[in-house]
């Protein structure tokens, strides 16, 4: 937890009111964000995200299931967070797990679209081997190493950033097998497939300190906030999740304003976060 | 080395005996941060070896403070006691600062100490010089002069401690552009606009609160990025070298956000380079 | 035939419940009727009312079409000692489901989700030190389980006397296909394409919570939320003239 002075509460918020705030930026300009992707060997894919102070994980993982009765045609995609108290002494015990799995939940509803899996970032779809029978489970997991607020936008990269980087082995399927038994699979040890992440969205969080709202708060601005709007769009501008944190209520129309910020920031993010996920992807081929 | 004064002829075996004699002398004492293995001077901590005479020790990079008396120090108040304020310092032991003590309370009765957030609240700045350690190691804060006190309408940031030399003087009154810089030897540095360290005296009164102007403020963020920028690249903080960095930013027209960019990064290094050998 | 009717009145068997997968819709959007036959811009019939639990300090039952719901509020009561100083009161919400509520699916998130449209609205500094405890209990779910567990206890919590700046009113969207669904059930539930959940104080006019899942285009959300808006407002009207019942009814009493 931050503790900031009178003064300083009053120094930070006035630098928002002015358009000036405490690093130089203007509210809705990030911090610098550093993509590295493969940094976990063992996983499918990982990535690593800083946005500031902010650092990040996120990986990977794909093991063969089964699909659930429900919805046999699509894989299972299970996303887990992990504050760690060594980001934060304060994330040890229940205080991380608190925000640990509200963080999960933002994310899931961000990428995984409605029940009926409409709008999802990822297509489920393409995760069946053999419907009914066979899929793909993934299990994404995200790491807080060091946190200096914005934690789920750097997420939300960090996740883009991993699925990226994530080749998921061929699989042959016999193709014969009696309904009420599992066929036989074979995973190809050469053979990988990449992901489609066009369609993943990214998540910009509007923090509302004061009277004015900003992109990308830091842990000091993140304590003077009165609420934050978090919202994930997708590259064709379309919301695909919206999650509000902080007790206080807002107007009907500002929401709305919000949401078009936060569409017109997302753009540059975007096209930000691509660039860097092209140069990290190139950085590690090259190794 | 030590040849170098002794233009004498020394024949083998004399030379031998010399220097074994030598190395014996020379033979390090144990330091901090250093123990005797087998016979050998390990280091146990990380950091820079450092010898003076015989003395071996290490200092280390990323320690907590180490206070001595007399130092200025910038610190954050983390408790109201009965008497006293706690005072975070990023040092290992407490530090505080006695109701007592002159300057803060010319006056002491039970009435002010029902009324000592009056004077130093939670999480307040303030600045004060180190004057004596407790009998149990911790440590006793002054605040003595009108410069010492609460600090408000600006920055607190926080570098490395060594990277802040005991050079005085450590406030700094930049008169050109108005702006008051407190370099606390715990490595806690205070950026903001001048002439703003109250008397304790006056009271804690929200009203008076008024805007910084945006050109100060750009000032004040301008360098905080500088104090940044040299903390994360690990060079020492003066004044020369933070407003050098600040005018060099400046003439190469890098927008204040900009400077904690890699970009900038690199100019400065460059810049040191170029005064150390320059 | 008449015999034969006469003894199928007498003997009683629960009618079983039709649980089909509703269609998918593609073409045929506009000719498709809801399960229970509402317009899409049509809420379920509500029943609300106050007391239900005498123990507890405030208490309200909430019934939406099939979904059941009680909310019981205990406290202001002294924190437990464990607990450090503060100055601002506690909230404490628990959902739990009975058995027999739902099939299968577990609704973990849903107290923590309680617990953020309330905390904003519950005048928290008029308690200090205390704790005030929620807990809803789900008997029936039939669809829209959070939105009437919120509005529920902001029921049970007015009942209770504890000072809020608003009633919390809960309504949520379903869209599927095109079209958008308000107050759905759970069949619509669970093949919807996108979920929109609000929470509104109506009189101040303000929204205290916002859940989107699912891909949105701003022209629905515009709509989703006026929708949402307009239907929170009716809701806190009948809630109001709920609590106005109860009140009138025990002044008659003394």
């Amino acid at each position: 937890m931050v503790g900031l002075s009178i003064s300083e509460q009053h120094f930070v918020k006035g630098g928002i009111a002015q358009d000036l705030r405490t690093d130089g930026r203007k509210r809705l300009t990030y911090r610098p964000i550093y993509v590295e992707t493969g940094v976990i060997p063992q996983a499918n894919g990982s990535a690593r995200v800083r946005i500031g102070g902010t650092d990040v994980i996120a990986s990977v993982k794909a093991e063969i299931g089964r699909p659930s009765s429900l919805q046999p045609d699509k894989g299972k995609v299970a996303v887990f967070i992990d504050c760690s108290p060594t980001a934060e002494p304060t994330f040890g015990g229940r205080g991380g797990e608190e925000l640990s799995s509200e963080l999960a939940l933002a994310l899931q509803r961000c990428l995984l679209g409605g029940k009926s899996g409409a709008g999802a970032g990822i297509n489920l779809s393409l995760l069946v081997i053999k419907e009914g029978k066979v899929c793909w489970d993934l299990y994404i997991d995200g790491l807080v190493i060091s946190s200096d607020g914005n934690l789920l936008d750097a997420l939300g990269a960090a996740i883009k950033a991993a699925l990226a980087n994530t080749a998921i082995p061929k699989v042959n399927v016999s193709t014969e097998v009696a309904d009420n038994e599992q066929p036989e699979i074979d995973i190809s040890d050469e053979e990988y497939q990449q992901f489609d992440t066009s369609g993943v969205p990214v998540i910009v969080t509007l923090t509302k300190v004061g009277t004015h709202y900003i992109a990308d708060a830091t842990a000091e601005e993140e304590s003077q906030m009165s609420s934050a709007v978090s919202i994930s769009v997708n590259r064709s501008g379309h919301i695909c999740g919206l999650t509000k944190r902080g007790g206080s209520g807002l107007d009907p129309s500002v929401i709305l304003d919000m949401i078009s910020v936060a569409k017109h920031v997302s753009e540059t993010l975007m096209n930000k976060l691509d660039s860097e996920i092209s140069a990290a992807e190139a950085c590690e081929d090259e190794s | 080395m030590v040849m170098r004064k002794l233009e004498l002829p020394l024949s083998q075996t004399q030379k031998v005996r010399f220097q074994t004699a030598i190395e014996r002398l020379q033979s390090p004492a144990e330091g901090h941060g250093t123990s005797e293995v087998d016979d050998e001077l390990l280091a146990t901590v990380c950091g820079v070896v450092v010898r003076v005479d015989k003395l071996v020790y290490v200092r280390t990079l990323r320690a907590r403070y180490k206070p001595q008396v007399g130092d200025i120090v910038v610190g954050r108040v983390i408790e109201v006691a009965q008497t006293r304020w706690r005072v975070d310092l990023n040092f290992t032991q407490d530090s505080f600062i006695n109701m007592h003590d002159d300057n803060v309370q010319k006056r002491r009765t039970s009435v002010d100490e029902l009324n000592m957030r009056n004077i130093f609240a939670e999480d307040d700045v303030v600045c004060a010089e180190v004057g004596e350690f407790h009998k149990d190691g911790s440590l006793i804060l002054r605040v003595r002069s009108q410069k010492h006190g609460k600090l408000d309408k600006g920055q607190l940031l926080k570098v490395d401690p060594y990277l802040v030399k005991r050079i005085k003087p450590q406030f700094h009154y930049i008169e050109s552009l108005g702006i008051d810089l407190i370099l606390g030897c715990n490595g806690f540095i205070w950026v903001g606009e001048h002439g703003h360290v109250r008397d304790p005296m006056t009271k804690n009164t929200r009203k008076e609160q008024s805007h910084t102007p945006l050109e100060t403020r750009q000032t004040i963020c301008r360098i905080g990025n500088a104090i940044q920028v040299l903390s994360n690249l690990g060079f020492t903080m003066t004044l020369e070298v933070i407003m050098e960095t600040f005018k060099l930013s400046n003439t190469r027209n890098i927008d204040i956000h900009d400077m904690l960019g890699s970009e900038f990064h690199v100019l400065v290094t460059e810049n040191e380079a170029e005064r150390r050998h320059g | 035939m008449a015999a034969k009717q006469g003894a199928a009145a007498t003997t009683y068997s629960p009618k079983p419940l039709v649980r089909t997968r509703p269609p998918i819709f593609k073409d045929s959007d506009l000719d498709w009727t809801r399960p229970d036959g509402r317009g899409f811009h049509q809420c379920r019939p509500a029943l609300l009312q106050t007391g239900a639990v005498s123990s507890a300090s405030g208490s309200a039952y909430a019934e939406f079409g099939n979904t059941k719901v009680i909310v019981s509020v205990f406290g202001p009561r002294e924190s437990k000692k464990a607990m450090s100083y503060s100055d601002v009161g506690r909230l404490n919400c628990d959902v739990t489901y009975t058995t027999f509520a739902s099939t299968g699916t577990d609704h973990k998130e849903f107290s923590s989700m309680l617990h953020k449209a309330l905390e904003g609205v519950i005048m928290m500094e008029s308690f200090p030190k205390t704790t005030v405890d929620v807990f809803a209990l789900v008997l029936e779910s039939g669809g829209s389980d959070l939105p009437v567990v919120i509005s529920c206890a902001s029921l049970a919590l007015a009942d209770a006397g504890i000072m809020m700046y608003d009633l919390i009113t809960a309504v949520s969207v379903s869209c599927i296909g095109k079209s958008l669904m308000i107050d759905p059930v759970t069949e619509e539930e669970g093949c919807e394409d996108g979920s929109f959940t609000m929470t509104c104080m109506p009189s101040r006019y303000e929204i205290t919570q916002l859940t989107i899942t699912g891909e949105w285009t701003t022209p629905n959300i515009n709509e989703a939320m006026q929708l949402c808006l307009d239907a929170c407002s009716k809701l806190g009207e009948i809630m109001r003239d709920c609590l106005k019942q109860a009140a009138s009814a025990s002044e008659e009493l003394t």
